[in-house]
């Protein structure tokens, strides 16, 4: 075959051309630590690098969420911790002012030191974040959740609770409703309450009671109704609900039980006649009231035959609410503490799938620097050997013997 | 007879002389681009009849022919016009694929930046700093997406400025070949029939430049001139006469030059046909296969991005309590009249709000005088309809004025300024729609157990008119419940029996209650204003993973589709240009290994020649001295 010149000379300038785009390559492969330069290198890893990036992307913000989360929730669980360690001391002075040995002026001095509880909780209510947003305010968290008025604290918020993407199926709630927290809390025993008539003129007292057949509770409030004549006490039950009486003339024998409908209490003292004691379901009463009515009780004369009696049943039905409100604050704190450790266990997830995808991102994207370093050796050889042999072969030429 | 003899070693002398400068001509040229090598093709001189026999009269110089194979120099130039063709599509095609697939160039990591901020407003929705995050990200989400679009914009300019640069170049050479093919006709008629070699292959050279331009073929006349055609059949150059291409304005886009066949003073639309070959085909191909595809697919992106996103945010409240308007503004579809419409009718786009149909293609619409027909231009899907207006594909259609006639022409290109004109539509943070429009609450009087959801209204816009009314749902008994407007204590649903858990629809909205209430319990859903409610801003953020273009894929992967199919386009192109650029060069060497000058070969002919006529001289002093003997005897 004939071999044109100009051929000749086109063969080795396109071959070390070749060379050169590949070594360039290989180069810049090297100095960015990227397999992949543009797309047309490797299009479906090019594609899945994308979405891997947009994974792992999506993942770190969870992961940032979770953070965010986590400082909620810790931040609520330490108001949490100050709410029941309040409603400890509150207990301990309703306690206190029990002891009979108390005057009342000790009772009253008492009741100030419940109104300075009574402040420190309104402001515990009213706790604002590191935003200066209100924590308790469920969403309204631009104003004052709890707002002291003559008819009480009031609450100014709603019931919204704010969730938080931690993981793309999982929202976690990281806070708790002021109304839910300090308002939403069953008074009495959790099922039903009994209290003593503030009119009541003996000396009974009513117990806290319990549920001895959750089957035949009715969920209608009951009256029990004393009748005295001489030295015989009896009762009524009534069903006011309804309006329909449940039982008449009963025995009274100070400290037995009466049970009505599934529940069971007990009166002790001497009630005087027409002493009415109520037993009703379990409704939401405010931590709030209650350390209210708790004041009001003990601003009250003991002097007389009721007086006693009255204020330990008002004592009494402080102490049941403290202790509900004590368990509904425990729940919700052993609520909070469960999210945070549920986040903790997000957060070891996340950071392992974090992890992965790093490893798949390099799979992907990274160069082979042992391959990549060897291929540059043997191109640059390759290239020289191109070059050398293009030397050798344009040198040869009849016109140098002529 | 010496003078035979004389004779004889002149016309010697005469055939190395041609033989020389043939030779140094073919040295001279051993790189002139289309040049064939020549060679003097002698033969013996008419003998002489004697008595004797017949008497050799020396060399003659038949003529100078070169050195010449026309299947193989075809063969070149149909490799050369696929190669030129497929060169300049990938040389466009790695352009964009570089534009798109740039880290942090592309679109992907202001997407995260746009969700992250939405994440960070859920996560925060009354701060104010978080709420300029937000308004920060969509803008420069909006920006990434207008340079992306102009840089795919500066590449369609360019492909313009290509085609109009190509088309001169073909026309020039289009003008060339017709002189060309006159000047070969005049000089072989002056040479007697022998061929005019250095005009011939200045013809072959500037052909094989046409099919660096644009395939070309040539059918060879009787007096030797070439007839060029292109690959849709026009001819390019008969005879002496040229005709040549235009660069035209589509008439449906006036942004975009098309390729007009231009002959006798009229203009021929080539767009539709299939301009094969060359560096213009290899640009038309880029245009329709990759460079429409890719910025039609980024504008999808941006329309059904700035839709969704626009969707959920209308569903919620801003700061101040008012309903969320759109985040993102965004283009219309274009409708394109084509120039060359006989009526006046305006067609008006419009997106009809089902984003998950939207699709990348463009649409042809088209009158033909009683029905009108809608083409998908990227399957050729067909819609038939005879009226206004109509919703196909997520776009309305309608007669906005003006009327049609038979045979008009419309572009619908409904996405072509997602990309252009997506911006973000708010600069208040505090217009920023964070919460949901209702919020639930159960009294606290209630008695039973029962929960009830936070709620949730219903997309897409627009909302049910009395979603902000508040509705009281009173128990009845433990299984019925009634709902009421709380303002006015008109009933909405009385006696409605009670489900746990099962969605309770009023109004627009949804709520659940769980659990047991009891009769008296009473649930209250009322407008939200809470400022600290971020339900509205956690949709927001799940759009993100939400299968929305087209109804399957996320923003990203739809995005990450188009990286993936732009970088396929290009390598394939890479490895068919790279075997396409062999089979030229292929094709080269067979011809050149015909036709091409190797210098060692002349050098060897140059040796060859001056022998022969050193030899061819001795012949003449051979003579001479036979004639001085003659002339001594005399003397």
């Amino acid at each position: 075959m004939r071999i044109s010149t100009s051929i000749l000379y086109d063969t080795g300038v396109g071959s070390m051309n070749r060379q050169q785009v590949e070594l360039l390559k290989t180069q810049q492969q090297l100095a960015s630590g990227k397999r992949i330069l543009t797309a047309g290198d490797d299009p479906i890893a090019a594609g899945r690098t994308i979405e891997v990036r947009h994974a792992q992307s999506a993942n770190q913000q969870y992961a940032g969420n979770r953070q965010q989360a986590m400082s909620r929730l810790a931040l609520a669980e330490m108001a949490l911790g100050n709410l029941g360690n309040l409603i400890q001391n509150v207990k301990v002075l309703a306690a206190g002012a029990a002891n009979p040995a108390m005057s009342d002026r000790d009772r009253a001095s008492l009741a100030v030191e419940l109104r300075s509880q009574l402040e420190e909780l309104v402001g515990l209510a009213n706790m604002r974040d590191e935003g200066g947003h209100f924590m308790f305010g469920g969403n309204r968290v631009n104003g004052q959740p709890f707002a002291p008025t003559s008819a009480g604290v009031v609450y100014a918020g709603d019931q919204g609770t704010r969730l938080i993407q931690v993981s793309d199926s999982r929202q976690i709630a990281v806070g708790v409703p002021g109304s839910e927290l300090f308002e939403r809390i069953r008074d009495g025993n959790g099922t039903f309450s009994a209290r003593a008539d503030s009119a009541n003129a003996g000396s009974g007292v009513i117990s806290a009671g319990s549920v001895v057949d959750a089957a035949a509770l009715t969920g209608a409030t009951y009256a029990i109704t004393f009748n005295v004549s001489g030295s015989t006490i009896t009762y009524d039950v009534t069903d006011t609900t309804s309006g329909t009486p449940v039982s008449t003339g009963n025995a009274y024998m100070s400290g037995n039980a009466i049970l009505v409908a599934g529940m069971r209490v007990e009166v002790s003292g001497e009630p005087a006649d027409g002493d009415t004691f109520t037993l009703a379901p379990s409704r939401s009463h405010s931590l709030f009231a209650t350390i209210e009515e708790l004041m009001q009780r003990l601003g009250d004369s003991t002097a007389g035959v009721a007086g006693g009696p009255r204020l330990m049943n008002g004592i009494n039905t402080a102490m049941q609410n403290l202790d509900q409100a004590l368990d509904h604050v425990l729940a919700a704190r052993a609520a909070l503490g469960g999210r945070l450790k549920e986040l903790d266990a997000l957060h070891a997830t996340g950071e392992t799938i974090d992890a992965q995808y790093q490893q798949t991102l390099s799979q992907l994207e990274d160069v082979d620097y042992a391959q990549a370093i060897s291929r540059l050796t043997q191109q640059q050889l390759y290239l020289e050997a191109a070059q050398r042999s293009f030397m050798r072969v344009s040198g040869l030429t009849l016109f140098n013997y002529l | 007879m010496s003078s035979g003899l004389f004779g004889i070693g002149v016309s010697g002398l005469y055939a190395a002389q041609l033989g020389i400068a043939t030779t140094g001509h073919n040295i001279s040229n051993a790189s002139t681009p289309g040049y064939s090598r020549q060679e003097v093709l002698q033969a013996t001189a008419p003998s002489m009849a004697t008595g004797a026999g017949f008497l050799g009269r020396g060399v003659q110089v038949e003529t100078v022919r070169r050195v010449y194979n026309e299947f193989l120099v075809n063969q070149v130039q149909v490799a050369r016009a696929q190669a030129a063709e497929l060169e300049a599509h990938h040389a466009q095609a790695h352009r964009v694929d570089a534009i798109l697939s740039g880290d942090t160039a592309g679109l992907a990591f202001a997407l995260q930046d746009f969700f992250g901020a939405v994440h960070g407003l859920a996560a925060n929705p009354a701060s104010t700093a978080v709420r300029d995050q937000l308004l920060m990200g969509a803008d420069a989400l909006a920006a990434r997406f207008h340079m992306l679009d102009q840089r795919l914009a500066d590449e369609a300019a360019s492909v313009n400025r290509q085609i109009s640069g190509s088309i001169d170049v073909i026309n020039s050479y289009a003008q060339q070949i017709a002189r060309l093919n006159g000047a070969i006709a005049t000089a072989q008629g002056a040479a007697g029939g022998s061929p005019p070699n250095d005009l011939l292959d200045q013809r072959e050279a500037l052909l094989s430049d046409l099919n660096r331009e644009i395939g070309a073929t040539y059918v060879i006349q009787s007096d030797g001139s070439y007839n060029i055609f292109i690959s849709t059949g026009h001819p390019l150059v008969v005879g002496e006469e040229a005709y040549g291409l235009k660069a035209v304005t589509s008439p449906v886009n006036p942004e975009r030059l098309e390729v007009a066949y231009a002959a006798n003073g009229a203009t021929l639309p080539l767009w539709g046909a299939t301009l094969s070959g060359g560096r213009l085909g290899g640009l038309l191909a880029f245009r329709t296969e990759a460079l429409d595809s890719a910025r039609n697919a980024l504008g999808q992106t941006a329309v059904v991005l700035a839709g969704t996103v626009n969707a959920q945010h209308r569903l919620g409240l801003d700061a101040r309590g008012a309903w969320g308007g759109d985040l993102f503004t965004i283009g219309a579809p274009l409708v394109h009249a084509s120039t060359l419409n006989a009526g006046n009718a305006v067609v008006a786009g419009s997106f009809s709000g089902d984003y998950a149909a939207v699709t990348a293609s463009d649409y042809r619409l088209r009158f033909d005088g009683s029905a009108y027909t809608l083409t998908r231009l990227g399957d050729g899907a067909e819609w038939n309809f005879t009226g206004f207006p109509q919703t196909i594909d997520g776009v309305r259609l309608e007669l906005a004025s003006g009327a049609m006639q038979a045979g008009d022409t419309f572009q619908v290109k409904p996405v072509a300024l997602g990309a252009r004109t997506i911006a973000s539509a708010i600069s208040d943070p505090a217009r920023i729609a964070a919460a949901a429009p209702v919020v639930s609450a159960a009294a606290l009087t209630n008695m039973g157990s029962g929960r009830i959801s936070a709620g949730s209204v219903e997309g897409p816009p627009p909302v049910h008119p009395d979603v902000l009314v508040p509705v009281t749902i009173t128990f009845t008994s433990g299984g019925t419940f009634n709902v009421t407007r709380t303002d006015n204590g008109t009933p909405i649903a009385t006696g409605v029996s009670y489900t746990a858990g099962e969605p309770m629809r009023y109004n627009g909205w949804t709520v659940q209650i769980t659990g047991q209430p009891v009769a008296g319990d009473t649930f209250t859903v009322t407008r939200s204003d809470g400022t600290g409610d971020n339900r509205n801003a956690l949709l927001l953020a799940q759009l993100q993973g939400a299968n929305t273009v087209g109804g399957s894929t996320s923003y990203q992967s739809s995005y990450a589709q188009l990286v993936s199919r732009v970088g396929g386009k290009a390598n394939q192109l890479s490895v068919t240009a790279r075997a396409h650029a062999n089979l030229e060069a292929q094709a080269v060497r067979a011809q050149q290994s015909v036709s091409g000058v190797n210098l060692d070969e002349e050098a060897a002919r140059l040796l060859r020649y001056q022998q022969a006529y050193h030899a061819s001289g001795k012949v003449i002093q051979v003579a001479a001295t036979l004639f001085d003997t003659l002339l001594g005897m005399i003397g």
